[in-house]
């Protein structure tokens, strides 16, 4: 059989009609795979986490959170860890009919097994809703500050409020002006002598945040949940996922809700209604010979072209032309380093 | 900032304003003052209701027991879905989701145990005798009698039997841990019988008669069983993500990776020239009629 397609081109790598057939060789010069992990090991008749038998642990009366300690942290936690643990994770359990819950129920409503739903449910925590992961990073990017260059707490905690004043992760919002429950969360960490550095900084940013805010703006249950389990000794992507999993026992039962109360989605069953369309008015589609006629390409020979498109092309919703990441500057590092 | 229903549904579950979030009519952060634990939340969750002290202590005992069992499906998918380095609840969700008929499939040994319930109360025959019942018309219908066996705990799970002994000493059995017993002692008396080796009860057959003893519905106690399975996952998966190496597949690592090329064994077709479109519409018409690809269907 000849050459395929572009596979004799003269730019490729290697010769692509020697390459070889077959799997590769076992490699016997290293060791064999293993799942390696430090978290946990289980024989035929064991189960250790950290070291502690999981059988010994329930006997001995440990329960739930002392557990997740124990897996997340290789530590027995004091009787007031544990106690705090419960507490954020009774308040962590249900939240109306937020994000998670509601993609449970959309997933139900297709007639999908229970743990879909909930599996869909801590797909929901993300950078917006649940951001306890970019905001532990940020408690610990100026805490750093503190830490390292010698910064009182309180002028660190007016730049972070400066320079996150509107961040969707901040910890300080309109949103708990009249439920007490995330102030009554660091009171709690207080009186359980649980609290530490991360809820002391945090009231500090609440009151810098106060102080520059043109709204009324009050600790939330971001800020309360996040900086309570990093002080238990959480770090932030724990807590991001301690809490995603916490929402979704609840998304479980919402799941059942929606499966014993509403009627089950069927292929191409919902209808979208014209009106809340606001995309190119209805057209004739052409035949393939008119093709060329219509269809033009897109591609740009200069960076100007391109940039013309780009903003073009981010007129169009739902093309993702409109959702601009921002990705890591390696100039960044270099000028940290000093090399440029 | 619109705080408008994301979602609309009238729901029974909970509620949430300006000033609280309700859980089937209890404030949450009142819950949480008042010391009621996060096991207390799951009956109020699921049932609407406080349990006593001994039930939330059953439920700390199974939900501790739940939470950590090393390697197993979940933990290995939670492994594999982080060395990709997504966010890390895609590997929680990942392992939660990998729960189905033969991972802990709770919820189908749940309603198993009603089913047999109701046939003993419609039928007026004790649980003892339903026990029995119940499993000889799965083993003579050649189908798994759900809660019984570990693939890798091969001389019993160590944490179901002590499962059922705290179900007794807690003072909550009731007829789901007396089939529950019945189920475990007619399976082996006729294994014995077919020269068959002893099985014992895994933590289905335990965790779930307890849960169940406890008045979750079958789903719930699936939710609580696999959601709790999801903690400690996401700590293999962190474990992962820090002291790993990112697409478990590196040469420079001292141990074979997971994806190292050489851990792949190919049982497929032997290699085969690719056709031309020229050829391509006799080929594939030949290759139809000689039927060996049914060999392969998935």
């Amino acid at each position: 059989m000849g050459t395929i397609g572009n596979l004799d081109d003269p730019r490729l790598n290697y010769d692509y009609s020697k390459r070889e057939r077959g799997t590769v060789p076992q490699d016997k010069t290293r060791a064999p795979f293993q799942w390696v992990s430090a978290v946990a090991y289980k024989n035929v008749h064991r189960i250790v986490t950290r070291g502690y038998d999981t059988t010994e642990l329930v006997e001995a009366g440990y329960g739930l959170p002392d557990i997740i300690f124990i897996d997340f942290q290789a530590r027995i936690p004091l009787i007031e860890e544990t106690q705090m643990l419960n507490y954020v994770m009774v308040l962590s359990l249900d939240d109306g009919l937020s994000s998670p819950a509601a993609i449970a129920r959309i997933t139900g409503s297709s007639t999908t097994l229970l743990t879909q739903a909930c599996g869909a449910s801590i797909l929901a925590f993300g950078h917006t809703y649940g951001a306890f992961d970019s905001f532990g990073k940020m408690l610990d990017k100026y805490l750093a500050m503190v830490e390292n260059e010698g910064k009182p707490t309180g002028e660190v905690a007016e730049l972070l409020a400066r320079e996150n004043l509107d961040a969707v992760h901040l910890g300080v919002s309109d949103m708990m002006l009249k439920d007490p429950a995330a102030k009554r969360t660091f009171a709690r960490a207080e009186k359980l002598g649980v609290a530490g550095k991360y809820i002391a900084f945090m009231k500090e940013v609440v009151a810098a945040v106060q102080k520059i805010s043109d709204k009324p703006v009050d600790l939330d249950l971001l800020g309360a949940i996040g900086a309570t389990m990093m002080d238990l000794g959480f770090s932030s992507d724990a807590t991001w996922v301690i809490v995603a999993i916490t929402r979704a026992f609840a998304a479980g039962a919402h799941w059942c809700e929606e499966v014993e109360r509403e009627p089950q989605q069927r292929f191409g069953e919902a209808l979208t209604p014209q009106e809340d369309y606001d995309g190119p008015d209805d057209r004739p589609v052409p035949t393939l010979e008119e093709r060329k006629r219509f269809a033009s390409a897109v591609e740009y020979k200069t960076p100007e072209e391109w940039k013309k498109g780009f903003v073009e092309k981010q007129k169009m919703y739902g093309t993702g032309w409109r959702i601009v990441e921002d990705i890591v500057d390696p100039r960044d590092f270099l000028k940290k380093q000093g090399r440029k | 900032m619109s705080r408008e229903p994301f979602f609309r549904r009238k729901t029974s579950i909970s509620y949430k304003t300006e000033e609280k979030t309700v859980l089937r009519g209890y404030n949450v952060s009142d819950l949480a003052e008042a010391g009621y634990t996060f096991c207390d939340a799951m009956f109020v969750l699921f049932q609407q209701r406080l349990p006593t002290e001994e039930e939330e202590k059953m439920l700390e005992y199974e939900m501790g027991e739940f939470l950590e069992h090393s390697m197993s499906p979940s933990a290995a998918s939670a492994f594999a879905v982080i060395s990709g380095r997504p966010n890390i609840p895609a590997a929680a969700a990942a392992a939660v989701m990998t729960f189905g008929g033969a991972h802990g499939p709770g919820a189908a040994h749940g309603y198993m145990l009603h089913k047999y319930i109701e046939r003993a109360r419609v039928e007026g025959i004790s649980l003892e005798e339903m026990g029995k019942i119940l499993v000889d018309e799965h083993m003579d219908a050649g189908l798994a009698v759900m809660g019984m066996g570990q693939p890798q705990h091969l001389d019993g799970d160590p944490r179901a039997e002590p499962t059922h002994i705290k179900h007794e000493q807690l003072g909550i059995n009731g007829v789901y841990l007396e089939l529950q017993r019945s189920i475990e002692k007619h399976f082996n008396e006729r294994r014995k019988r077919e020269g068959k080796a002893y099985v014992s009860v895994n933590m289905i057959g335990a965790g779930n008669t307890a849960l169940a003893e406890l008045g979750f519905a079958p789903n719930a106690a699936w939710c609580i069983g696999c959601v709790t399975r999801g903690f400690s996952c996401a700590a293999h998966a962190l474990y992962q993500m820090k002291k790993g190496r990112a697409w478990a597949a590196s040469k420079s690592e001292p141990m074979v990776q997971m994806l190292d090329l050489s851990m792949i064994k190919y049982v497929g077709p032997e290699d085969r020239e690719v056709p031309n479109q020229e050829e391509r519409q006799e080929y594939a018409r030949k290759q139809k009629e000689e039927g060996e690809w049914k060999k392969w269907v998935l």
